[in-house]
């Protein structure tokens, strides 16, 4: 993001609000909805298959995710949990509150058995098209 | 399930707000607080790190409403805080609320109001079972006999023969019930009670007629086949109403015997309320007869006539049966049926034989003819009340859009502090709905009053008959229609205000400043008002277009004279009069009525104007046959000596029906001039002879020729008309229907005074047992004529001056708040030295600016309207420029008198107080 183009005069202290100031006076939207560079629908897959393993809570999602992908997809605090409360609410996986190693309280998800199959399905699925994807492109 | 859960979870959330927050809350912050540690083991103070993380993973406030949004719960409680900030801001400002409530209501109200009519009348089915399994027969509604074996276009009347042909050959039908076109009246009274008959209408209708309606009866029991027999016992069912209103809803006049045209019935049961027969009428029912007992009440009956058709068909149809297909089976039938019947056929019917067909329609709103008559109407007054409500929301958008600007500022404010587009445009936009729906709530009850009053002045109802069986109270579909109207109606004035409301730069709010810097906001005001004053001048101009029209339908030369003549209408068959005893009759109350001091002259006839005639078929004597496609119809009235006189139409040649015209006379006729063109040509027709048969061409002399008039509509000149004598009548011919005259016109003396009650006596000394159906004035009865037309302009000229109102305080607005805006500048003018004078011109060149753009965009949209208004009402000239110029002229006085407190406000600006705003 460029700040320089845009003076303010109110002193902030938060680079957050500051973009949000600048986007509000360029007329854009404030809140990114879904992380760009992720093909929609393809984050309910990685966190599914983050939880795969075992339970984790929601940090530890967000950290895999970032370490699987070598620092590639960096989740907003918003969108990670936007998808894992919808995934919840369809009772792909469950929550459970838990003690953690530093004595902290958190949410621990783990998959349920819809979850599971869910999940095995959308991998074939995804391998598949992946494939497909791949062939259409190196066919050129 | 997955659905399911979804719900339950979100009405966890929902119900159990605090505790699910809570625990968002927690689980981000235990997030936050993870990934801070994370950062700090990285070797960063604990400041930096949060930092950081808020930098790289956005804020928890922003994360939290993100995950809030993403549930469907969070709608419901948006629209509910949305709900509650509209309900306090309005509460706020009570008499703005006040006043857009009301004139909402208004809107909606007329709209609600016609849509009821609307759906009543255009829209609704028969209170029947399962309405869409009924087919009808006939496309249009065909009134009243048809004789021979042909019809023009289509088949749509039947003989009682044919009935019974098509009912016992059809198979697609499970039951297939007939009843007459024409509308009965009765003379009854209960058997062994001594009062005087009333008279009713009823109607004889197969036994199978409630069977196929799936019609119960709500005492006793309906009709049955076995009842439709010609031997049967005569019994008779009474509708709800008579039974309920005249007897109290007595049990035992179940049983007992009622005389019906002097003939005795018994009453085996009652309708069920609500049920009004097979037509909606302006007065339903109160009888319903077996037709076979028509030959038992009426001497000259039809039932037995093959060739007279007089019957109308509803069947209802077997389920899953196909309607075309018995459409094509009776169509064979009908072929078939007048095949038989070819030895009776006249030459013209059997040259008609092969285009001779039938339509099956779908019946479930039942014999449409009121449907045909006011679709019209209706059409025009569902428009007329569109405009005003467009003319409404225009004005109550207006408010909000000054509403809309008070507010700018807060909404700049949110919208720098990052607030959503959609919740800045929905809080506007549910204030303006909530409005509507208070209105629709308040419409309501406008339209409940409304409709009251139309169906009153639409439908004049005769003491002692039902009256038209709409109701004005609203239904579940007139229910709806406010709502959705209501609510479209706030959108519609809602959305630009709440849109515009959203287009503010957030740099305002935060630079402070108090005024506003551009015209911004002005020019969607002025469309609106100019939007305003062209929709009130088609109203104004619509309103002017059927005046006019009225008024000269009201004051045409109609040919006779409506001043000093009063009609008393009777019916001599409800006394149970023979005809033999009917010429008696007839002397007696033209002599005691005659003998009223101050009455100069009386006379009876079948039918006074106007309305009714007998229609007949005219052989002239000496002229070559009519062929199958000449037309040779002409109506008829049969009419006591001097009646021509006491009309006051006047004769063009020859004499009128006089006191020579006696029994054993020569028989005569008096023809109109239209008559004489028509089958006369460029002849002389006096002492030419014509008939109505063709074996009798030579059966009436003609002696005179009276001037064209309008004896049977008001829209246009008679056609061919002729009168006959009342003296030359064949009273020999047992109760033949022509025979009974049922109307006395009586011409008063100059200055007399005649009171109904004198009137009464003398009718009375001839006979106290025959019921008098009516005394009125010969103008009242021709104004009874114009009563639709009558309230269609009287609604548009109401509608057009509450747009007109409404228009002017739109524009009164404008000019207002533009001079409250610019009283700075006015006041530097006016320091720099312009007259008052100036200033005046000022203020009025905008506001009628304003009122020009609107004439010019109403002028042809005014004038496209009286085009369509005159493609479907008689009468009226949209070539006529004057009715919009009018408007135009009012809509400008108007607009200056809207303008005349602002222009003062402006020219009382002091110089140096405006200044000292700067």
């Amino acid at each position: 993001m460029d700040l320089t183009d845009f003076v303010l005069w109110t002193p902030l202290d938060n680079q957050d609000e500051r973009r949000m100031l600048l986007l509000v006076a360029r007329g854009k939207n404030v809140i990114p909805d879904q992380p760009s560079d992720l093909v929609q629908g393809t984050l309910d897959m990685l966190i599914l298959k983050t939880l795969a393993l075992e339970p984790v809570h929601g940090y530890r999602i967000s950290e895999r995710i970032e370490q699987m992908s070598r620092g590639f997809f960096r989740l907003n605090a918003g969108s990670l949990f936007l998808a894992i409360h919808g995934l919840e609410r369809v009772g792909l996986i469950e929550g459970e509150w838990k003690p953690t190693e530093n004595n902290r309280r958190a949410k621990y998800y783990s998959l349920t058995e819809k979850g599971r199959k869910r999940l095995n399905n959308e991998t074939r699925e995804w391998g598949r098209q992946v494939a497909a994807i791949a062939r259409i492109l190196e066919a050129s | 399930m997955s659905l399911l859960r979804n719900i339950a979870s979100g009405l966890q959330s929902l119900f159990r707000k605090e505790q699910v927050d809570g625990e968002l809350d927690e689980e981000l912050r235990a997030y936050q607080e993870m990934a801070t540690e994370e950062k700090m083991k990285q070797g960063m103070n604990r400041r930096g790190a949060l930092r950081a993380v808020r930098l790289e993973r956005g804020s928890l406030a922003a994360a939290k409403e993100i995950v809030r949004s993403g549930r469907w719960e969070s709608f419901v409680e948006m629209f509910w805080q949305d709900l509650r900030y509209a309900l306090r801001r309005l509460g706020m400002a009570p008499a703005f609320t006040i006043a857009t409530i009301l004139t909402l209501a208004l809107g909606i109200g007329a709209t609600t109001s016609i849509f009821t009519l609307v759906h009543s009348v255009l829209l609704k089915s028969l209170p029947v079972a399962n309405p869409g399994e009924l087919y009808r027969l006939g496309k249009e509604s065909r009134c009243c006999y048809q004789g021979g074996y042909s019809q023009e276009n289509e088949f749509s009347l039947v003989s009682y023969d044919l009935y019974k042909y098509l009912r016992n050959n059809t198979e697609g039908f499970s039951e297939l019930a007939a009843f007459p076109a024409v509308e009965h009246v009765f003379g009854f009274r209960r058997a062994g009670n001594p009062e005087a008959a009333q008279s009713s209408p009823g109607e004889f209708v197969s036994g199978n007629y409630f069977s196929m309606f799936g019609i119960r009866a709500y005492v006793g029991r309906t009709l049955t086949e076995a009842d439709d027999q010609p031997n049967a016992p005569p019994v008779v069912v009474m509708s709800y109403r008579l039974w309920q209103e005249r007897y109290g809803s007595d049990p035992s006049v179940i049983g007992s015997v009622f005389n019906l045209n002097d003939k005795p019935f018994t009453v085996v049961g009652i309708t069920p309320p609500g049920f009004f027969g097979d037509s909606l009428r302006s007065s339903p029912p109160d009888f319903f007869l077996p037709l076979n007992t028509e030959p038992f009440v009426e001497s000259d009956a039809d039932l037995n006539k093959v060739d007279t058709h007089w019957l109308e068909l509803i069947g209802r149809i077997q389920p899953g049966a196909n309607p075309a297909s018995i459409e094509a089976v009776m169509r064979v039938e009908l072929k078939q049926w007048l095949r038989s019947h070819w030895g009776e056929m006249s030459a013209n019917d059997r040259a008609r034989f092969p285009e001779q067909t039938l339509y099956l329609r779908p019946g479930g709103a039942g014999i449409t003819s009121m449907r045909e008559q006011y679709e019209h109407w209706l059409q025009i007054l569902m428009m007329v009340s569109g405009f005003v409500l467009l003319i409404v929301c225009a004005n109550v958008a207006n408010l909000m859009l000054v509403r809309g600007m008070e507010r700018r500022r807060q909404i700049s404010l949110s919208m720098a502090l990052g607030a959503q587009t959609s919740r800045i445009l929905s809080q506007p936009l549910s204030e303006s709905v909530l409005l509507s729906l208070f209105a629709g709530a308040a419409g309501l009850a406008i339209a409940f009053a409304c409709t009251d009053v139309i169906l009153h002045f639409a439908f004049p109802t005769f003491a002692g008959f039902a009256s038209v069986p709409i109701s004005a109270s609203p239904s579940k579909p007139v229910l709806l229609f406010a709502f959705v109207v209501s609510l479209l109606t706030g959108i519609a004035f809602g959305i630009g205000p709440a849109w515009m409301a959203t287009q503010v730069d957030p740099i305002e709010a935060l630079r402070g400043a108090t005024r506003s810097t551009a015209r911004e906001g002005s020019l969607p005001r002025k469309a609106l008002v100019v939007f305003q004053a062209a929709f009130s001048l088609v109203l104004l101009s619509a309103a002017g277009l059927l005046t006019a029209a009225l008024q000269r339908l009201e004051n045409q030369d109609l040919g006779f004279v409506q001043e000093g003549r009063i009609v008393a209408s009777m019916d001599p068959r409800l006394a149970g009069y023979r005809s033999d005893q009917l010429p008696t009759l007839y002397r007696r109350i033209q002599d005691s009525v005659a003998s009223i001091p101050g009455v100069s002259a009386v006379a009876l006839c079948q039918y006074s104007p106007v309305g009714y005639g007998w229609g007949a078929g005219i052989w002239v004597d000496g002229q070559p046959a009519p062929g199958p496609k000449d037309d040779n119809s002409a109506a008829w009235d049969r009419v006591s000596a001097g009646y021509l006189q006491v009309m006051g139409t006047p004769m063009v040649k020859g004499r009128g029906i006089s006191e020579e015209d006696t029994a054993t006379s020569r028989k005569v006729a008096v023809i109109n001039e239209a008559f004489a063109r028509k089958f006369f040509k460029k002849e002389d027709p006096i002492g030419k002879h014509f008939g109505k048969e063709a074996e009798n061409s030579g059966q009436y002399e003609v002696v005179g020729i009276a001037k064209d008039a309008r004896y049977l509509t008001l829209d246009r000149s008679d056609g061919a008309f002729f009168l006959l004598p009342e003296e030359q009548a064949d009273y020999t011919q047992t109760n033949m229907g022509s025979l009974f005259l049922h109307d006395i016109v009586i011409l008063i003396a100059p200055g007399v005074r005649l009171s109904d009650t004198q009137i009464r006596q003398a009718m009375a000394s001839a006979d106290p047992n025959l019921p008098i159906i009516s005394i009125r004035t010969l103008r009242e009865k021709v104004a009874t004529r114009l009563t639709q037309q009558r309230l269609i302009a009287h609604l548009t000229s109401l509608f057009g001056v509450l747009a007109l109102i409404l228009a002017s305080i739109g524009l009164y607005g404008v000019t207002a708040y533009n001079v409250g805006r610019r009283t700075s500048e006015i006041g530097v003018r006016m320091a720099l030295g312009a007259s008052q004078g100036h200033v005046i011109r000022l203020v009025l060149r905008d506001a009628f600016l304003l009122i020009a753009f609107g004439l010019i965009l109403g002028v042809p949209l005014s004038l496209a309207t009286s085009r369509v208004l005159s493609s479907q009402l008689y009468g009226l000239n949209p070539y006529d420029p004057s009715p919009i110029a009018v408007a135009a002229v009012v809509l400008g006085l108007f607009g200056f008198l809207a303008t005349l407190v602002p222009t003062r406000r402006a020219i009382k600006v002091d110089p140096i107080v405006a200044l000292r705003y700067e």
